[in-house]
């Protein structure tokens, strides 16, 4: 039986802990203020789109690409979708190669979510028919042409599942092996290349599908909200992606209210962590504009201004570059300190 | 009524008074003396004095209301030639705002793309023409602020305590070794429809039972696994299907080409048209029928051969006029 009360030392309980003046918040190098570091250069290389954007720091890619990552959860509802979306484009919006494979087979959703359901004509299912090449069946999103997205199979179809996996390997090969095989690290041109990233947005539960899914990646990205139907199937999913082989697996803990954590009515993202035991990837907040950006098929992270989860999402990705984990966690909001905070307001 | 009828008399005069006054004092005694046929001397005498205090009301009312509005300074001290200057700056101001507009306007093209995003059809960002961003560092920028002891972060407006994670390396050993424990599991590599029978080489454990009304999984497949491997990693040139279909269709064409009941119809170029439609069709029927008939392993030997099937005698019939 879970138990809602478990408390590590540093979760909501602990209301006076302070962090030692040696913890970094990441793993990675402290910021580098960059903007004042660029030397000025007396001959400047031809710029590329790629070199228009300016940046004040970019992630380091760490891993052997391409990266093969998919994002699982097993109960159904959590955000697994929308976080293969929003995590997509904010890969492609720090300049890596991303194809974004949507292995729902029975109900895929990641092309409403990034608007192209008008542009899916050929899947998976036609180029192993050959009724397509690969690149054909190719998405690109003409927001950030370096994000594809790869649809499996149309809603009312059947996948041939006794190659179903293998033809997700094969499908990573051929990706693999497009262009001139090298890969971009963020900084290549905009034409077709082997991708950085392949984020595979799994089905839920532990069916077919999912074996399908989990077959070509070689990481995980769990997804999961604080509630114990959530935590269980996850835990049960780990299990089963530990037994396959896949021993990175990275939790999100979606739809976190930190209000509902004060008031000890929600599991905290710590609580998570000690039940599931496994590394933070991000935790996103509860958002309203998640279900906005879902109806508009405009994907969180391309917010202007940027919201809360999206904020929490683009770390998420950048955390994924690097391979790296939390290491603080926001458990509580602090009472704003106005003029009449002294008279108890 | 007799009342109202005064009022309305005396009002009638008060409005009439100001603009003629000759004509005024004639209608008035006419109309009193239409009045006085049927009212008394009383009633005469009160109406004047009312008459005379409405008059000298209006005009005291008159007099402050014109001298109660100041005159504007520029009106009193109306002066052209002092003010030219100020004049020609705000009509050149003007001048050049409308040119502005105007050559604006002439820069671009009308009906341009640009037209339609000033209008609203289009979103700039959407079509990769709006500028380009500056990608702030998602963990230092103006929306998230972490405070100098790492104890608080500041997120769009909303400061949050921060609490360190304390997963260690062994906990996640011994959660994974308890997993381990729990779930004992091997993916499945043999899908099987149910009623199958399993082959006597394969673990019980690795095969995954499809029933025949999956929603999205089926076991049957009309391509073959080697077939589907070419088609995935084939980087360019016609489809393998398309252009095993469009060979077989070519193959049939000569075919019938050859035979002498056709050779010596003459192909008129705009009923070839027609002739497609069912050609297609039959070249999928027939495509079909092969796939029922045949395992993919035989299909994928035969290669686009597999459509040469002798044509139905209706398709021959269509095809020879």
């Amino acid at each position: 039986m879970l138990s809602l009360h478990h408390h590590l030392p540093g979760t909501t309980t602990n209301a006076n802990l302070q962090f030692p003046p040696t913890t970094h918040l990441r793993h990675s190098t402290p910021f580098p203020k960059t903007l004042t570091l660029i030397p000025p250069k007396p001959h400047l290389p031809p710029l590329t789109p790629k070199a228009l954007l300016q940046w004040n720091r970019k992630p380091q890619l760490s891993g052997e690409t391409p990266r093969v990552v998919v994002v699982t959860s097993g109960k159904g509802g959590v955000g697994k979708t929308t976080t293969t979306a929003n995590i997509g484009l904010s890969l492609a919006r720090l300049g890596f190669s991303v194809v974004a494979i949507d292995a729902d087979v029975g109900l895929r959703n990641l092309d409403l979510l990034l608007g192209l359901e008008n542009r899916v004509n050929y899947t998976v299912v036609e180029v192993l028919n050959g009724e397509c090449r690969l690149d054909q069946a190719l998405v690109r999103d003409k927001r950030w042409s370096n994000f594809e997205l790869l649809c499996i199979s149309k809603p009312r179809s059947k996948l041939p599942i006794g190659f179903g996996g293998k033809a997700l390997t094969w499908l990573v090969e051929a990706l693999k092996a497009r262009g001139d095989g090298t890969s971009g690290n963020g900084n290549g041109s905009t034409g077709s290349r082997s991708p950085d990233f392949i984020l595979i947005d799994c089905p839920a539960g532990i069916d077919a599908g999912f074996i399908t899914a989990i077959t070509p990646a070689n990481e995980a990205v769990l997804i999961t909200t604080p509630d114990i139907t959530a935590l269980r199937d996850a835990d049960r999913v780990t299990g089963l992606l530990e037994c396959d082989g896949i021993r990175d697996i990275k939790m999100i803990v979606n739809r976190v209210r930190t209000d509902m954590i004060k008031g000890e009515d929600m599991m905290s993202v710590l609580d998570v962590q000690e039940m599931l035991g496994l590394p933070l990837l991000g935790a996103i907040p509860e958002d309203s504009e998640v279900i906005r950006s879902t109806n508009r098929g405009y994907p969180l992270v391309l917010n202007k201004p940027p919201t809360l989860a999206g904020l929490a999402f683009e770390q998420a990705a950048w955390r994924l570059v690097e391979q790296d984990s939390m290491q603080a966690v926001m458990v509580e909001e602090e009472p704003k300190r106005g003029f009449f905070s002294f008279f108890g307001g | 009524m007799a009342l109202a009828s005064i009022w309305t008399v005396e009002f009638r005069l008060l409005s009439v008074h100001p603009c003629s006054p000759s004509s005024s004092t004639r209608t008035r005694k006419i109309h009193r003396f239409r009045i006085t046929n049927g009212i008394p001397k009383e009633v005469l005498t009160r109406t004047q004095e009312f008459q005379q205090h409405c008059t000298t009301s209006v005009s005291k009312f008159h007099h402050q209301l014109v001298t109660s509005i100041p005159m504007p300074q520029f009106l009193v001290n109306l002066n052209v030639g002092s003010n030219l200057p100020i004049w020609v700056c705000v009509a050149v101001v003007v001048l050049f705002a409308s040119l502005r507009t105007i050559f604006s306007r002439k820069k671009q093209p009308p009906g341009s793309v640009a037209d339609l995003v000033r209008r609203g059809q289009l979103r700039s960002d959407r079509r990769g023409i709006s500028r380009d961003p500056k990608f702030e560092d998602p963990f230092d920028n103006p929306l998230v602020k972490v405070s100098k002891n790492k104890s608080s972060v500041e997120m769009c407006g909303k400061v949050y305590r921060l609490a360190p994670v304390t997963l260690t390396q062994e906990e996640q050993t011994v959660h994974q070794r308890r997993r381990s424990r729990a779930y004992q599991w091997k993916r499945p590599t043999v899908f099987l429809k149910e009623g199958d029978s399993v082959p006597p080489d394969v673990d019980p454990d690795t095969i995954r039972w499809i029933p025949a009304n999956h929603p999205f999984a089926t076991t049957s497949t009309d391509i073959g696994e080697d077939f589907a491997h070419k088609n995935v990693s084939q980087k360019s040139g016609v489809p393998f299907r398309v252009q095993a279909e469009h060979e077989a269709l070519q193959k049939k064409l000569e075919a019938l080409q050859n035979e002498e009941e056709l050779n010596k119809v003459v192909i008129n170029p705009t009923n070839a048209k027609e002739l497609a439609r069912p050609f297609n069709s039959h070249a999928e029927k027939s495509s079909l029928n092969n796939q029922l008939k045949d395992p993919p392993s035989s299909k994928l030997d035969n290669g686009p051969n597999h459509f040469e099937i002798a044509p139905s005698t209706g398709e021959d019939q269509n095809l020879k006029l």
